[in-house]
């Protein structure tokens, strides 16, 4: 297993050592360790219960780890979980946006709360396509607009690391085109991207390298390049 | 300088949810006007047992309505991307519980018109000392309800243990609020409950943001 990704690079992205995660008794992620190089986009691929989720949510700080340590940037996920915070942005399965406020007081509300008040509200309703829905009430709009409305929410805090969950459920192709300007904008800046995904085709356009999980450990992880689409394919299903 | 903008946007949320859901409100209202009237129907409408009613009334208004608070952000699969801000959770802590005494405070408007066409209660005379008895009350009421709220968030049967764990932790307030609005409405004051109620909420407002914290990690 390759877990040299971000050799002779000094300040990683991401750095995991033996991440690991229990529920109950169950263990949803065991011994992850990677390390991952700023500007550039990770793909987490594994079938369905092989811990992705739990993985973005551990480097989100939603989850404490059980064993195991991880950095974002330098900054500690337990120690200095607040400071990680800042630097993040999670778009989780759900859009959880407020149904009951409307698009633009959304994203005012997620300006003020990612300390960004002065955030221009309007230019991210109008990049992520939602200008003409703006002032409706969130309950109105469809699934994909939705989802479109917790892209920009993440996108407006300019993160450093983008986590993305299953983006491309439920998007149009200018939702999917969107994803796309989303991670390159980030690792344009400097960031990092992490995907989890079960469509490991449309995110391997964008994807620097590959982690596969399955039953919560890794069991491939590599430059993009060096895998196979039979690899992928065996370990986005779990067979490997 | 953030944080008070933080909570005052959490506030400001809130309060416009549910100006446009009217979930809390309805909920609140209808339960604290149906104790009025069953205390009032039982008990009789004597003035003097005015101010019992309106606080035992207000206490399980607040019963239904505190958990609503934290439970409309898991309704809407909103509430990890709320954990997730950048910030100390206490500031979530001072926007929800800002909103909730608004809320109860505007329920308090409407209970003390009632119990003044009730109760044949002179409100207008005190009405001053009332609604300041009545705040006082309600911040002590908001400032342990949003703690509560945040601890039965994934509780099972969060409705049986809220009355559970809140009433006792409210009695004093509950009860400093009865005393008071009785000297009120008989045209005396009593300096001792005054001093009852401002110490619980002191106290409930120095303990509870840090406690809200830490269960709010844990959420």
């Amino acid at each position: 297993m390759r877990n040299d990704l971000n050799a002779g690079v000094d300040t990683s992205a991401v750095i995991t050592r033996g991440l690991a995660r229990r529920f109950s008794i169950e263990w949803a992620v065991r011994e992850v360790t990677f390390v991952l190089p700023p500007r550039s986009v990770l793909l987490l691929v594994g079938p369905n219960a092989s811990g992705k989720t739990t993985l973005l949510r551990l480097l989100a700080t939603a989850l404490r780890p059980t064993d195991g340590s991880a950095s974002v940037f330098g900054r500690d996920l337990v120690r200095d979980a607040d400071a990680v915070r800042r630097l993040i942005a999670f778009v989780g399965t759900s859009a959880g946006v407020y149904d009951l406020l409307t698009a633009r007081e959304n994203l005012r509300f997620a300006a003020a709360m990612g300390g960004r008040p002065d955030a221009p509200v309007a230019s991210w309703l109008d990049r992520v396509g939602l200008t003409a829905v703006a002032d409706a009430p969130v309950r109105t709009l469809s699934n994909g607009m939705k989802r479109r409305l917790a892209l920009a929410r993440a996108w407006l805090t300019s993160p450093r690391l983008l986590l993305l969950d299953e983006p491309y459920s439920g998007l149009d192709s200018e939702g999917l085109t969107l994803v796309a300007e989303m991670a390159s904008d980030t690792t344009r800046r400097g960031g990092s991207v992490i995907i989890a995904t079960h469509e490991w085709e449309r995110g391997m356009k964008m994807a620097d390298a590959v982690l596969a999980l399955a039953a919560g450990r890794p069991v491939e992880i590599g430059p993009a390049a060096q895998l196979t689409a039979a690899d992928l394919a065996a370990a986005a299903g779990g067979t490997r | 300088m953030n944080g008070v903008l933080r909570a005052a946007a959490v506030a400001r949320k809130d309060l416009l949810m549910e100006w446009r859901g009217r979930q809390t409100i309805t909920a609140t209202g209808m339960v604290a006007l149906l104790m009025i009237l069953l205390l009032g129907f039982v008990l009789g409408s004597e003035p003097g047992r005015a101010a019992a009613v309106l606080w035992v009334a207000l206490g399980f208004a607040a019963v239904v309505g505190i958990p609503r608070i934290t439970q409309s952000e898991v309704e809407q699969q909103a509430l990890e991307a709320l954990l997730l801000y950048p910030g100390s959770r206490e500031h979530l802590y001072w926007g929800k519980g800002a909103a909730l005494f608004i809320m109860l405070s505007a329920l308090l408007v409407a209970l003390l018109l009632l119990l003044g066409v009730l109760f044949s209660v002179d409100v207008w005379t005190h009405v001053g000392a009332l609604l300041g008895v009545g705040m006082l009350g309600i911040v002590g009421l908001s400032a342990i309800g949003t703690l509560l709220a945040a601890l039965v968030l994934h509780v099972r049967g969060r409705e049986l243990l809220m009355p559970l764990l809140l009433l006792p932790l409210a009695l004093p307030v509950v009860l400093g609020g009865v005393r008071l609005t009785e000297t009120i409405l008989a045209g005396t004051t009593s300096a001792l409950w005054i001093l009852v109620l401002v110490a619980f909420d002191l106290v409930y407002l120095l303990v509870c943001p840090i406690l809200f914290e830490v269960v709010m990690d844990e959420a």
